[in-house]
């Protein structure tokens, strides 16, 4: 595994430390919360690839929404997201995030989690195996070695347009903008 | 020569200290039937946790937390490890008490700047339980003073590596048990985790601290944890005449509590201090009341 | 047991039905204006654990039928063991256009939130609760969700899938 080769950790060690210490905000968002305690106890052990979960957003750089998001979830999901520092990653597990999945007619739930915060990588399933989530934390490593896993620069782009899909969803919003939006045109 | 002790010694504090908290990990791991991450691991967190770019509340929000990151270096230097110790003409054990609560109040300046109403729950538990151990803390520390007729710790080791540990020194034994009894509380381990509780309070003081400061906590942490088996080893097991030894003994004092604190659960914070006021009070004032029998 | 209640409810009030369609179970039909005195009646004797109250759409007949479920708690003496068996549903129906009805809060203070939930997903407006705010939904609707009538896939078009994604807005620039 490169996690021991020296002259990548001396190359680039700030890569390096953000592939082999991704901290989970425990965030317990749907019904596939039930998948995540198996993985982080003793059968499938997720401390052994430096994936732990954190209290706080504050301290944390991974966030895993797992199954459906209701429209009164998703303003906690943009708070937490928000507050977190960069660069921070984000999974959607299950395939409700993807496109609606199982509730994909309901009155209640969105549908496309990637028009209101950007979003790394998928896992489809409903609920994945808790393998699914070490196959995705080792694709995540292999994003991050490439550059490719840039969610929070797109998130500070575009911001704009984000906020604009999350005001058009919710109507007003009762937190300022995050990054200073331009005049319109 | 002394300048270089000067710098040689908090190094080397803080390479044990991250050697001890990946090794908490690891042998935690182990305990729990599963593999555990590498040693390392703390320091790829450390890492990870300079190169972000986090949120600041304001002036004191960064400067509490550098100021028990600055106590606590300080610390290293009064303490002996095997025969490098920089300041020791510099009064010892008295500075000793007084260094050691500089570590807390840093983080409650810190604290208060952040308005999360879990951080000052978990400062109060931290202050509170600080109150707690210092209590039997004081006595047992003016037992060994009185016994050795001496506040300078280097002069303690020496006197000990002549005759033997103070552990084995008949009279003290009473308040050799006292200070294992609240050894747990001085570390923050169970059952005395009580300020940083992830479950309870979202990890008490350290609720906001992001990227680099939550790096800065974790030295923090790492030093904290090096000063309270430090003391202990050189206070009652005799410190030792080369690093080698001190840090083979540390070791082993460490990974007892190690074994202590993976199997108990976590007190409440007036339970702990109903504990620490009662039997290890009364055990290091019956010590302190025979030592003062025998000096006469 | 059962028969004896079934008795002293005809005997009390007119217009009501009682049917028993199982043993241990009651099913009481009520015009709307009795469904408070019917409940306090009941309350007083024994049957003091309201369960669910629940609502059923009838679009064919426009009306909105209302259920109440309840039943006793236990008690410490023998005599009590059939009482505490029974579940006892009681039905009204009102009108779909004009959905208005009484709380039973001064009765069972525990119907809060259950009217509170009817109010949001059916539409009926219950006098005398003193807290009628949105309980799970963040956004307005129209017609009440839960009505038969509500066409949920157009209105996930309309509300959901006109938002646009992000990246094809930022190559639309």
């Amino acid at each position: 595994m490169d996690r021991n080769q020296l002259t990548k950790w001396l190359k680039t060690p700030v890569k390096m430390g953000h592939k082999y210490s991704l901290h989970a905000v425990y965030f317990c968002t749907g019904c596939g919360i039930i998948e995540v305690p198996p993985v982080i106890t003793a059968r499938w052990d997720a401390e052994r690839f430096g994936v732990i979960p954190v209290a706080t957003p504050r301290q944390a750089n991974l966030f895993l929404i797992t199954g459906y998001v209701s429209v009164k979830t998703l303003k906690a999901i943009i708070r937490t997201y928000e507050q977190m520092p960069e660069p921070k990653f984000t999974v959607g597990f299950g395939s409700c995030p993807v496109n609606g999945g199982m509730y994909w007619d309901s009155y209640n739930t969105i549908k496309h989690l990637d028009k209101y915060i950007p979003v790394d990588g998928w896992i489809a399933g409903c609920m994945p195996r808790p393998e699914a989530i070490f196959v995705a934390v080792v694709h995540l490593w292999t994003l991050i070695d490439k550059d490719m896993a840039d969610g929070y620069k797109r998130y500070r782009k575009d911001y704009k347009a984000y906020r604009a899909n999350q005001e058009q969803l919710f109507g007003t919003l009762e937190w300022p903008p995050l990054f200073p939006i331009g005049e319109s045109k | 020569m002394h300048v270089v002790e000067i710098i040689v010694s908090p190094l080397l504090a803080l390479i044990i200290g991250i050697f001890f908290l990946g090794l908490s990990r690891k042998i935690m791991a182990r305990i729990h039937w599963r593999y555990g991450p590498p040693i390392t691991q703390p320091v790829i967190d450390v890492i990870r946790l300079f190169s972000q770019k986090a949120f600041s509340h304001g002036m004191m929000f960064n400067l509490g937390i550098i100021l028990s990151l600055a106590g606590s270096f300080v610390l290293i230097l009064f303490l002996p490890m095997g025969n490098i110790c920089p300041l020791s003409n510099s009064g010892g054990m008295l500075v000793i008490l007084y260094v050691m609560l500089l570590a807390p109040l840093g983080i409650a300046l810190s604290g208060g700047e952040a308005a999360n109403p879990n951080v000052s729950i978990g400062i109060s538990r931290k202050l509170i339980i600080a109150l707690g151990y210092e209590v039997p803390l004081l006595l047992v520390l003016l037992t060994i003073m009185t016994r050795y007729h001496t506040i300078s710790i280097v002069e303690i080791v020496r006197i000990q590596q002549n005759t033997t540990w103070a552990l084995l020194d008949l009279p003290l034994l009473l308040s050799g048990i006292a200070y294992i009894l609240i050894l747990p509380a001085i570390l923050g381990v169970r059952p005395f985790e009580i300020v940083q509780a992830p479950q309870e309070i979202s990890s008490g003081p350290m609720a906001e601290y992001g990227g680099p400061f939550l790096a800065l906590a974790t030295i923090q942490h790492a030093l904290s944890l090096f000063i309270g088996i430090a003391l202990f080893v050189n206070l009652f097991l005799g410190g030792a005449g080369n690093p080698f030894t001190f840090f083979l003994k540390m070791l082993v004092v460490f990974i007892l509590v190690l074994f202590i604190n993976a199997a108990l659960p976590r007190l409440r914070v007036e339970q702990a201090v109903k504990y620490l006021w009662r039997w290890p009070t009364l055990i290091s004032l019956a010590g302190m009341i025979i030592i003062l029998i025998i000096r006469r | 047991m059962n028969d004896s209640l079934k008795e002293q409810l005809t005997s009390v009030f007119t217009d009501v039905k009682v049917f028993i369609p199982e043993e241990d179970r009651i099913v009481i039909t009520v015009e709307k204006e009795a469904v408070l005195s019917v409940l306090s009646f009941l309350k007083n004797h024994g049957y003091s654990h309201l369960g669910l109250i629940s609502c059923v759409d009838w679009i064919e007949e426009k009306k909105l039928e209302l259920v109440y479920i309840l039943s006793a708690y236990m008690q410490e003496d023998e005599s009590y063991h059939d009482k505490e068996r029974t579940t006892i549903i009681l039905k009204t129906k009102i009108s779909r256009e004009k959905s208005e009805f009484l709380s039973v809060t001064p009765i069972f203070v525990n119907a809060e939130p259950y009217e509170r939930e009817i109010h949001e997903l059916y539409g009926i407006h219950f006098d005398g609760h003193n807290r009628l705010t949105p309980l799970f939904l963040e956004r307005k609707y129209e017609t009440p969700p839960f009505r038969k009538d509500f066409d949920t896939r157009k209105y996930v078009q309309d509300v959901f899938d006109n938002i646009p994604f992000v990246e094809k807005k930022a190559e639309n620039k």
